[in-house]
């Protein structure tokens, strides 16, 4: 038992789409509820059974009374378990939290809010365990938590329980006064901040809040505060607010009672873990920020404690503190220091990488007293770091990429800064470094080393693009290495789309190109492997994409590679060579200088579309020629325009690409999810079944009618299957794109074992305007019972992309089982009133699953007729016109039937059912209650 | 200061990698939401997640060349803070994802950014980020934590235990304390808590005969050309690491490092949280600038109170006139052999007496080994054909004269190729020395065992002791020019 609550509940957490697959958040949450009310079940599962309650408290309680009811439910759990199951108890105070806080809308807070809260709190100050073991003090540290978290999400929600707090905190001496000190940090804060929120509020204000003598206006404040259900956001940090301002309160100089619990709780800041440390001291600033009567220098018999820590968490709430005071609370000279301090650490051999990275990101965000810029560019270079102090981060080859590329960019931000005073030494080191980089990459490097170089590559360019000797000479050693190993190619092109992207002035980009074609071009062919040649044509693609480049190299290169008589590459017909072939082809199409390049691109595409080994390829050749002979050029260039994205998507690819070069293939390849559902299934009007025009001339039969009728039950195909029709439309969420959707396949799936899984049905098409398409949906039934079915579908929409959607689940009725009586066609009413009579007999008897049951209900006669005729007509074995007893057959595939014999008698109409299978009894009763009732 | 989520994902070399816990803070997930309004983006769930992380680090698809959203060329600074795009369902970008990796192990987590939608803030404005990555590497700790068998049952017990120590130390998603790594025994009670605050960190109270433990271990790492063109550099850094078991809640003891007469000062001092105060003094010195000689330089006071477990007082770099063993290392390419000359040389300052004392020398990018006439002038030399390795074991001492010798001649005539480096081309190739000498310091700093401080009625047993050795010791061949640039430019003064 217990393993598979383990087994259920990680499934769950690993996925819970997947898992309420299969069953909903309802069942769920009612299996785990029952199993932590089990007295016998083992608590360490209790435990675990908690934990998707904790993590996704708004999906298994997805409505404000489903929250209400759980929280009620743990609650009462919470009082019955026994007080030495700590984890466990201490575990449910955190589902509770979960489940209350997460399960309500934004607006609303649940009933069973406040009785948590005074829970939570008389938790809290449970002090009478003072000599007991230690167990239930982490219960009063999880309730301190449990406030704290409440306090976040609600701000003000404790601020009138503040004095409270602090005489805990003061008065305890066990470790438990952290719990206490983080609380009253934030509860402080956030008090403060409500009241820097109101117009009136001043010193007085804050005297009471800290003094806890509620006076008149605090009352106020309680009424349309948060406590009252008004809901507050959560607070960002108010040291970064918008616009960078911080919301002040003026209190006038006087304000000691603040003072002293902001030294009270600072004395004791050195008793606390590093994280939580920095947490109260970071909480202290905010406060400090917005009250300016205390001075910043409060913090100051701290800092240096601060400074030299070798926790990265004490000083970065340190250089917080600077951020937030600047020159009230570091001099310049603490600033130098500080400064120093961070270059020190971001390369300080004890420390881990990630670390470092995050002080070298500290530097580029510094802090500084007097900022020469203003402006809120991302990174801005400090005036402290200077080149001679920036020489400690210079990336040398032994560091992780990460860390090298985070000291290549910012020891280019400071060479670039430095410029002409610094003679050029410090550009020359970076470019150095990047070719010793090249030069690993060109002995064999790793993967991870490739991607390195050219990430420095790029960043080496996007800073010094305007310094042309370093930047020729990179673009000479690239075409170098790509000879080398021309799998660089789709670096290479990577690189030059970036740098033309963010370059948009700089024509470094082009010269690479320039460059790569012209040592493609210059390769004897002879010497060119397959392989090889599959990025020449790569990047002679993007070469020819440029307008700005002569391509008459790309087509003396084409032209040496496609005579069979130099090589055997063109005629071995391979596929994608050819497809590459095609590509350059396409793009020297609409290149601006096709004039001049028209006869020698007409030999190469009416060579291969007569040479080439492949009939595809061959085709295509010949659909360019005539493109290029017969269309003038702007129609050509109609044609094979580039369409960026949007409806011509379908047409560029079918009309001019086999196979898309580049990334742009992977959003036509992948299936891209709808938000929200656009179609969905609704039911067809079905046409009511006919009653069988019965064969009445029709002998008496001898042989007993039963056995006849139950021998069809060998039959595989006898009777099993019930046919539904739906239509398909559009929701009504109206998007242009999912107007007209094509070869659309819908998917059902099974909520329940009561049916055979179901085939997959295709639609052609579905558009908006026209009428709906009808849907026709088999099911076989191992059991009849009324159901639900789960949809999804596949589709294309017009631009040639594919998605999928989820539907809204269809129901399967219980009436939509129905069958009339399957007896063999030749039989006529008399065969099946016997049937009737044998099964109503064995029926009767209530052996095995047979039973039988009285419905009655107040009927007129003519209202029971018309009710007969509506929903009973195709079932009925009696002839229609004897009104005094009408008898029905229903049958549900696959072999149970349900028998009817509707009378009226003196005081009501009576139903009398007879069936072979109990089970059906309560849903035949639910039908029956509602067609009588309408 | 809060976390969204957290994930422990094991792996190997990015293959077979899977969510080994993971655990979403419900509470702080819909802080986040209301924080960020419409601008939020929700966390996915773990396979989603799994696979967006490996492509991120660069880890997936390890068998194509160039993967566009893993290889682009484009410079985001990515480490300590991933981006990871969301395509489907809910687009987004999930940021800042934080993620450390030990051997096999990534450790991730998303910090929730307490800042007004809209600007992203930068990272080193938001609290939440340090705290995670404290978190994290806490957890890497107690996860890898010694006398746990690497990859075997250690680790399933110790995550089997995460639960219930997250229910100590982040309940709600906001970490508290880290686990701690040693006993794992519930937090021990306190008798009678006196007057006297108990420090958070402290767990619980020692009883019995104070003993005080504290050693110094340095380090120091080289790189040397033996080429004028290019200095040879060496640094030095050293940690004091300390097991006080004192009675009392808030016990008082002070440490003091002191320096030999005209040691050069103690730089970059960085100190434990449970020092109660510093003197400004201690934290002047700083390697990133140049040293007047008027610096501060001991003795070095620490006072501090310890808590229960082992920690590292402090630490701090040293710059040392000169590297311990001066080597020379020239290779030549003689036909179809190769020359091998090397000299060490061990500094006169240095005490000659190791624990052990290895030279490895690698050859890289050749067929293996074939013939091999080498000889040794001190010492054993053991050769490994298959992985093209020279060991040589220099034993506990260096001859009197201070200096060592190999010579020989190598032919690479071996049925196969040996391993490959694309760093060691040509002649570019390295000697690695291993060293380790006790009871000595390069800095010359030391723990005098009277100068150790403890405010207790019993007398304290203080036991203190001192070593050295070597991490990435290397002397490169001289006789080519190639090797890239690789160090600092500063110079020792």
């Amino acid at each position: 038992m217990a393993s598979g609550w383990v087994e259920k509940v990680s499934a769950f957490c690993r996925s819970p789409s997947r898992f309420l697959f299969g069953t909903s958040s309802e069942v769920f949450l009612a299996e785990l509820l029952r199993e932590l009310r089990d007295d016998r079940a083992n608590y360490t599962v209790k435990v675990l059974l908690l934990s998707p309650l904790c993590e996704y408290p708004a999906l298994l309680c997805p409505s404000d009374s489903v929250g209400e009811e759980t929280a009620l439910e743990l609650m009462s759990i919470f009082t019955q378990s026994p007080p030495k199951f700590v984890q466990f108890r201490s575990q449910l105070l955190v589902a509770l939290t979960c489940v209350l806080t997460c399960s309500s809308d934004v607006s609303g807070r649940l009933r069973a809010f406040p009785d948590f809260l005074d829970l939570l709190l008389q938790l809290a100050q449970d002090t009478s365990d003072l000599h007991g073991d230690a167990a239930p003090r982490s219960l009063r540290a999880t309730a301190c938590d449990c406030l704290r978290e409440m306090e976040a999400l609600y701000p003000g929600l404790l601020s009138q329980r503040l004095e409270l707090l602090g005489g805990h905190r003061h008065q305890e001496t066990s470790r438990l006064h952290q719990a206490y000190a983080g609380l009253q940090a934030l509860v402080l804060r956030n008090a403060v901040y409500q009241l820097t929120q109101e117009k009136e509020a001043g010193a007085a204000h804050l005297r009471a809040l800290l003094g806890g003598n509620e006076s008149v206006e605090c009352e106020a404040d309680q009424n349309a505060g948060p406590a009252s259900g008004k809901d507050s956001a959560p607070l960002s940090s108010v040291i970064f607010g918008p616009m960078g301002t911080v919301p002040t309160l003026h209190t006038g100089p006087d304000c000691k009672e603040l003072r002293s619990a902001l030294s009270s709780l600072l004395e004791e800041s050195y008793l606390f873990t590093p994280l939580s440390q920095a947490a109260l001291l970071y909480r202290l600033t905010e406060v400090v920020a917005m009250v300016p009567a205390i001075p910043p220098t409060i913090f100051r018999a701290q800092l240096l404690r601060l400074l030299g820590t070798s926790e990265v968490t004490l000083l970065h709430t340190t250089l917080l503190m600077k951020s937030a005071f600047t020159d009230s609370l570091f001099s310049s000279e603490d600033e130098a220091f500080l400064f120093k301090r961070l270059v020190v650490l971001s390369q300080h051999p004890l420390l881990s990488t990630p670390e470092k990275l995050f002080y070298m990101d500290c530097i580029l965000h510094f802090p500084e007293n007097r900022p020469i810029s203003c402006g809120d560019s991302d990174e801005a270079l400090p005036v402290l770091l200077t080149p001679r102090l920036a020489s400690a981060l210079l990336p040398v080859v032994f560091n992780d990429s990460a860390t090298l590329l985070s000291r290549f960019n910012l020891l280019s931000l400071v060479y670039l800064e430095a410029g002409e005073e610094e003679d050029g030494r410090g550009l020359e080191y970076l470019y150095e470094h990047l070719t010793s980089l090249l030069r690993i990459v060109e002995s064999g490097g790793k993967r991870e080393n490739v991607v390195t170089f050219f990430r420095a590559a790029f960043l080496f360019l996007f800073h010094f693009h305007h310094v042309e000797r370093y930047c020729d000479n990179l673009s000479q050693q690239l075409c170098q290495l790509y000879l080398q190993h021309t799998r660089f190619a789709p670096h290479l092109i990577n690189l030059a789309d970036r740098t033309q992207e963010k370059l948009p002035d700089s024509s470094w980009a082009l010269g690479l190109l320039k460059a790569l074609q012209r040592v493609i071009s210059e390769t004897p062919v002879s010497q060119t492997t397959l392989r090889d040649l599959r990025w020449h044509l790569k990047v002679l693609t993007r070469a020819a994409e440029e307008g700005e480049i002569s391509q008459h190299g790309t087509l003396r290169f084409l032209s040496g590679i496609i005579p069979p008589s130099s090589s055997s590459l063109s005629s071995s017909g391979d596929w994608r060579l050819g497809n590459g072939i095609l590509g350059v082809c396409r793009r020297l199409l609409v290149h601006p200088s096709l004039e001049s390049m028209f006869i020698p691109l007409a030999d190469i595409l009416q060579h291969v579309a007569g040479h080439y080994g492949d009939t595809d390829i061959r085709d295509h050749a010949r659909l360019y020629y005539t493109l290029l002979t017969t269309l003038s050029r702007e129609k050509l260039a109609t044609v094979l325009a580039h369409h960026a994205e949007g409806g011509q998507q379908v047409k560029k690819r079918t009309l001019s690409c086999l196979m898309t070069e580049g990334e742009g293939l992977t959003s036509i390849l992948t299936i891209h999810e709808t938000e929200v559902a656009i179609i969905r299934l609704i039911e067809a009007d079905c046409e009511q079944l006919e009653a069988e025009d019965l064969v009445q001339d029709e002998a008496e039969r001898g042989e007993p009618v039963l056995e006849t009728y139950r021998a069809q039950f060998g039959s595989a195909a006898f009777a099993s299957q019930v046919t539904l029709k739906f239509l398909l439309t559009h929701t009504e969420t109206r998007d242009a794109r999912f107007d007209q959707l094509f070869s659309i396949r819908l998917h059902f799936s099974l909520t329940d074992d009561h049916y055979s899984e179901l085939q997959d049905l295709s639609v052609p098409c579905l558009f908006r305007e026209r009428p709906p398409p009808v849907v026709t949906l088999t099911l076989k039934p191992r059991e009849p019972y009324p159901s639900s079915l789960h949809v999804s579908a596949i589709f294309t929409t017009q631009d040639g992309l594919t998605w999928h959607t989820t539907l809204p689940d269809i129901r399967v009725c219980f009436q939509q089982i129905f069958l009339p009586l399957p007896a063999p066609p030749s039989w006529g009413r008399a065969g099946r009133q016997a049937v009737f009579a044998g099964l109503w007999e064995e029926m009767s008897s209530e052996t095995g699953e047979c039973a039988s049951s009285l419905f009655c209900c107040q009927l007129e006669e003519k209202a029971l007729s018309a009710l007969v005729e509506k929903h009973f007509l195709p079932f009925l074995v009696s002839d229609p016109s004897h009104k005094d007893e009408f008898r029905a057959l229903l049958f549900l595939p696959p072999q149970s039937h349900v028998l009817l014999k509707i009378s009226s008698e003196e005081d009501a109409v009576h139903f009398c059912i007879a069936t072979d299978n109990w089970e059906l009894l309560p849903h035949i009763n639910d039908y029956l209650l509602k067609i009588t009732a309408s | 200061m809060s976390l969204r989520a957290l994930w422990i994902i094991s792996h190997e070399k990015g293959e077979h990698a899977s969510i080994r816990f993971s655990r979403r803070f419900a509470t702080v997930e819909l802080r986040a939401k209301r924080l960020s309004g419409s601008s939020y983006v929700a966390v996915p769930e773990d396979d989603c997640f799994l696979q967006l992380l490996l492509t991120e680090l660069g880890l997936s698809g390890s068998k194509q060349a160039f993967v566009a959203q893993r290889d682009d060329c484009l410079y985001r600074p990515r480490s300590p803070a991933l981006e990871l795009h969301i395509t489907a369902p809910g687009k987004g970008t999930l940021w800042p994802v934080l993620a450390i990796s030990q051997a096999h192990l990534t450790l991730a987590c998303l910090p929730l950014v307490d800042a007004s939608p809209g600007q992203r803030p930068p990272l080193s404005s938001l609290l939440s980020e340090s705290q995670g990555l404290s978190f994290l590497a806490g957890l890497q700790t107690f996860l890898l934590a010694p006398g746990s068998k690497q990859d075997g049952e250690g680790l399933v017990s110790r995550l089997a235990l995460l639960p219930s120590v997250l229910l100590q130390v982040c309940p709600l998603g906001t970490p508290l304390e880290l686990p701690l790594t040693g006993t794992l025994a519930m937090p021990s009670p306190l008798t009678s808590a006196g007057i006297q605050k108990q420090p958070a960190w402290r767990t619980g109270l020692y009883r019995g005969r104070a003993v005080v433990n504290v050693s110094v271990v340095e380090t120091v790492r080289s790189m040397q050309y033996g080429n004028r063109s290019r200095q040879d550099l060496w640094d030095v850094y050293g940690t004091v690491a300390c097991k006080c078991e004192v009675e009392g809640v808030l016990p008082n003891v002070t440490v003091t490092l002191s320096l030999p007469p005209n040691g050069s000062p103690l730089q970059d001092i960085l100190v434990h949280p449970c020092v109660t105060s510093l003197d400004s003094s201690v934290l002047t010195a700083s390697s990133v600038e140049h040293w007047d000689g008027s610096a501060f330089s001991g003795p070095y006071k620490f006072p501090f109170s310890p808590p229960l477990e082992p920690f590292i007082l402090c630490s701090y770099t040293s710059q040392v006139p000169v590297p311990p063993i001066l080597g020379s290392y020239q290779l030549k390419e003689e036909e179809s052999q190769l020359h091998v000359s090397v000299v060490l040389k061990l500094h006169e300052s240095v005490k000659n007496s190791f624990e052990y004392c290895e030279a490895h020398l690698p050859f890289y990018n050749r067929d293996q080994m074939g013939v091999v006439e080498v000889k040794v002038s001190s010492g054993q030399l053991d050769v490994s054909k298959e992985k093209n390795l020279l060991v040589w074991a220099l034993g506990q001492k260096f001859p009197k004269t201070r200096e060592v010798t190999m010579e020989g001649k190598i032919l690479f005539s071996g049925p196969e190729p040996g391993p490959s480096e694309p760093l060691c081309t040509g002649l570019t190739a390295y000697i690695k020395l291993y060293f380790k000498v006790p009871d000595t310091t390069l800095s010359g700093c030391s723990v005098d065992q009277h100068s150790v401080q403890v405010y207790s009625s019993a007398k304290p047993r203080i036991v203190t002791s001192r070593e050295l050795h070597s991490k990435d010791y290397w002397i490169w061949n001289s006789t080519v020019f190639s090797l890239p640039h690789n160090h600092k430019h500063k110079s020792p003064p």
